[in-house]
């Protein structure tokens, strides 16, 4: 490993450690009056509660986890997952799905399956608020009381940073996606690039704490093998908003420079000014320097999920807005009893990462069955990151590191014991690339088998 | 056969098991799930012959499918003496006695090679989980000479019953229960700890259709021989970090 990878590794750990995680300039105060205005008024079509009821709100890679290792360690739950959609797709794999690398079933997964093989129920509702007094999470679909409530509504968003009024925001989310949250953007980036013709592509990658730190490099690699295998005369511009790559960056740069150079151009320092949808141009950088695009996926800031805003659990922290109000090793809400709030909403300075996720979900699950049998706390256990990533794809060369994390009291340190393998050149670099599929099999065996 | 070269488990109630085997040590757990007994089965090379534990190359990974047809187990000869008398505890808290590597050495040990995290295991198209030489580094922690999973970089100390030293791993690996007799034969009598054997015949349902003609005939419990053959020889891929 690097030093210097690890010195940039430890970027966000950084700018952790000097804000306490706990520590809190915006918080709301709790707001624990009934608001019968919110939701529908009436109960969930659910059977009642047979044991402690754990009410689960997202049904990603967190709340998937969290669901299953609860009802795991505290047979006795009566757990319930609630999710708006009604199948699951993977964000982790999403960018060789971009180049048919993998179909769109591999990274499709089905909510009845998880519920069934892990025994909880999985109902298909978006969550519009919480009435903590009452303890009962309102619904599209009904009322539901809970005795835990897990928030894992993941990320939203941040255009803020980039100044757009918010017409020219809803035509960013509409033409050109970022491709970190929703199937559909993921399809649309697929459409964009069997249409190309040619010229810049651009990615841009935000700055903060944002979802899958090397996921906007592996992407620009993959589109770059893309454009080189199918004869595009066409580049990825990668606008990066840091100083430079910011996770396995001497991987992804040998890959740019040896593997596509013609194909890939990676700018730091490149923070958005402005963009220009009309001429489709683009300023960026501290020089205001112009870029001109012939489609693009524009990455912007992200943020807690809306629903912990709405919530009144959110506050503001040193990456991002409005991410859960928590603290760092129960997850528990601050001031708020058996609410917690898991997985990229989380404030903690962790790569908002899958794996991570779903380490975590183990933790949290654990915990809340801990306090449903014998109303304790178990030993707090660093989530752990395991992260692939495709410089090339058919066959898959992958580079991967492997993180966990340290605290000083109550502030996050930074990363520990970090392994990195970044040659993705040969026999190693082929190994990387099947661990990265065996990775996300053994991922969505955990989340959806018993 | 040293009586002591078996194990205790324990826990609650008392139970016995009567093994098939000649297993007669009392073996207590919650209702036994911790040890179960199989087919007494001899290791044998690809010719039929006695495999003898002194012939076995040191740290060579070796393969063989036991209890199951469709089930590949590790058995290694470590460089050393293994601890003995290890207590161990599966993921819904069970705790267990591990007695030792058998051998005169007591050096030779075997795993299940289904990975106790997400049933990662070695199979005939690749194989992510191994035995690391200590002389080879590994991704997955800072020590050498341990089993790891390349799937999710679990570790576990093949010395101490294969428990796990790091990584998303909840419990060890179940251990394949092994007699030496005094003529240098190597048998497999059962298995010790929590096994994934009944999640993982039904997560790989079109891997053994493929590998084995389906999922009946991997469920198949081996009986009298076990071919013993090295990792590079069962597998066309080996992925280690």
């Amino acid at each position: 490993m690097n030093r210097r990878d690890i010195l940039k590794f430890g970027a966000i750990s950084a700018a952790a450690a000097t804000a306490t995680l706990t520590g809190c300039t915006t918080a709301p105060k709790p707001d624990n009056s009934v608001k019968p205005a919110v939701g529908m008024g009436s109960k969930a079509p659910l059977p009642a509660a047979k044991g402690p009821r754990v009410v689960i709100v997202g049904g990603g890679w967190s709340g998937l986890s969290v669901a299953k290792y609860t009802k795991k360690f505290a047979p006795n739950a009566d757990v319930v997952l609630v999710e708006q959609r009604t199948q699951f797709h993977s964000c982790p794999i999403s960018n060789l799905y971009l180049v048919g690398a993998v179909d769109l079933e591999f990274i499709t997964h089905d909510y009845l399956q998880a519920a069934r093989e892990n025994k909880y129920t999985y109902f298909n509702a978006s969550a519009i608020g919480i009435d903590k007094a009452q303890k009962i999470v309102k619904t599209t679909n009904g009322d539901i009381d809970y005795d835990y409530l897990v928030l894992s509504p993941g990320i939203d968003y941040d255009y803020s940073p980039w100044n757009v009024d918010l017409a020219t925001e809803q035509r960013l989310r509409t033409e050109y996606p970022a491709g970190f949250m929703s199937p559909s953007e993921h399809m649309t980036i697929k459409s964009k690039l069997e249409d190309f013709e040619g010229g810049n592509f651009i990615i841009t990658v935000p700055g903060g704490n944002y979802r899958c730190l090397p996921a906007p490099y592996e992407r620009a690699c993959l589109i770059a093998d893309y454009f080189k295998k199918n004869e595009i005369d066409g580049k990825v511009l990668i606008l990066d908003a840091n100083h430079d790559i910011t996770i396995k960056s001497e991987g992804f740069h040998s890959a740019y420079d040896e593997m596509y150079k013609d194909y890939v151009e990676y700018v730091p320092s490149a923070a958005i000014m402005s963009i220009d949808l009309e001429n489709k141009k683009v300023i960026a950088g501290e020089l205001e320097d112009e870029y001109e695009f012939t489609d693009a996926a524009f990455y912007p800031h992200v943020r807690g999920g809306k629903l912990l805003e709405v919530c009144g659990v959110a506050k503001d922290n040193a990456f991002n807005k409005m991410e859960g109000n928590i603290d760092p090793f129960t997850y528990e809400v601050i001031g708020e009893k058996n609410i917690f709030v898991a997985g990229d909403a989380r404030p903690m300075g962790y790569s908002k990462s899958g794996n991570t996720s779903n380490s975590e979900g183990h933790y949290l699950g654990k915990l809340i069955a801990e306090r449903i049998l014998n109303n304790k706390d178990i030993k707090w256990k660093s989530p752990l990151t395991v992260c692939y990533s495709a410089v090339s794809a058919m066959p898959n060369h992958a580079i991967s590191v492997r993180a966990e994390y340290e605290f000083k009291g109550k502030t996050l340190a930074g990363f520990t014991n970090v392994e990195l393998s970044q040659e993705w050149r040969g026999k190693t670099g082929e190994n990387n690339g099947k661990a990265l599929m065996e990775w996300a099999k053994g991922m969505y065996r955990d989340m959806f088998n018993a | 056969m040293q009586r002591r070269e078996f194990f205790k488990v324990v826990a609650g109630v008392g139970a016995v098991i009567v093994a098939p085997s000649l297993i007669t040590t009392d073996l207590r757990a919650d209702d036994g799930r911790l040890y179960k007994a199989y087919n007494k089965v001899q290791l044998v090379d690809g010719d039929g012959n006695p495999i003898l534990a002194s012939k076995l190359v040191e740290e060579e990974n070796y393969i063989f499918n036991y209890p199951f047809v469709g089930v590949s187990s590790i058995l290694i000869a470590l460089p050393e003496k293994t601890e003995t008398n290890v207590k161990l505890k599966s993921e819904s808290g069970e705790e267990y006695i591990w007695k030792g590597g058998i051998g005169k050495k007591g050096n030779i040990v075997a795993y299940s090679s289904i990975c106790s995290h997400q049933m990662t295991h070695v199979n005939k198209a690749e194989s992510f989980i191994s035995y690391q030489k200590r002389c080879q580094k590994t991704m997955a922690c800072p020590r050498t000479g341990v089993m790891v999973c390349a799937s999710h970089l679990s570790a576990y100390d093949v010395h101490k019953g294969s428990e796990v030293i790091s990584g998303p791993a909840p419990q060890p690996l179940a251990s394949i229960v092994l007699e030496h007799h005094d003529d240098d034969t190597l048998w497999a009598v059962g298995v010790l700890g929590a096994d994934k054997f009944h999640e993982f015949f039904k997560a790989f349902k079109s891997e053994l259709k493929e590998q084995y003609g389906g999922a009946r005939k991997a469920k198949k419990k081996v009986k009298d021989t076990a071919q013993l053959v090295a990792l590079a020889d069962f597998t066309k891929d080996i992925i280690q970090y």
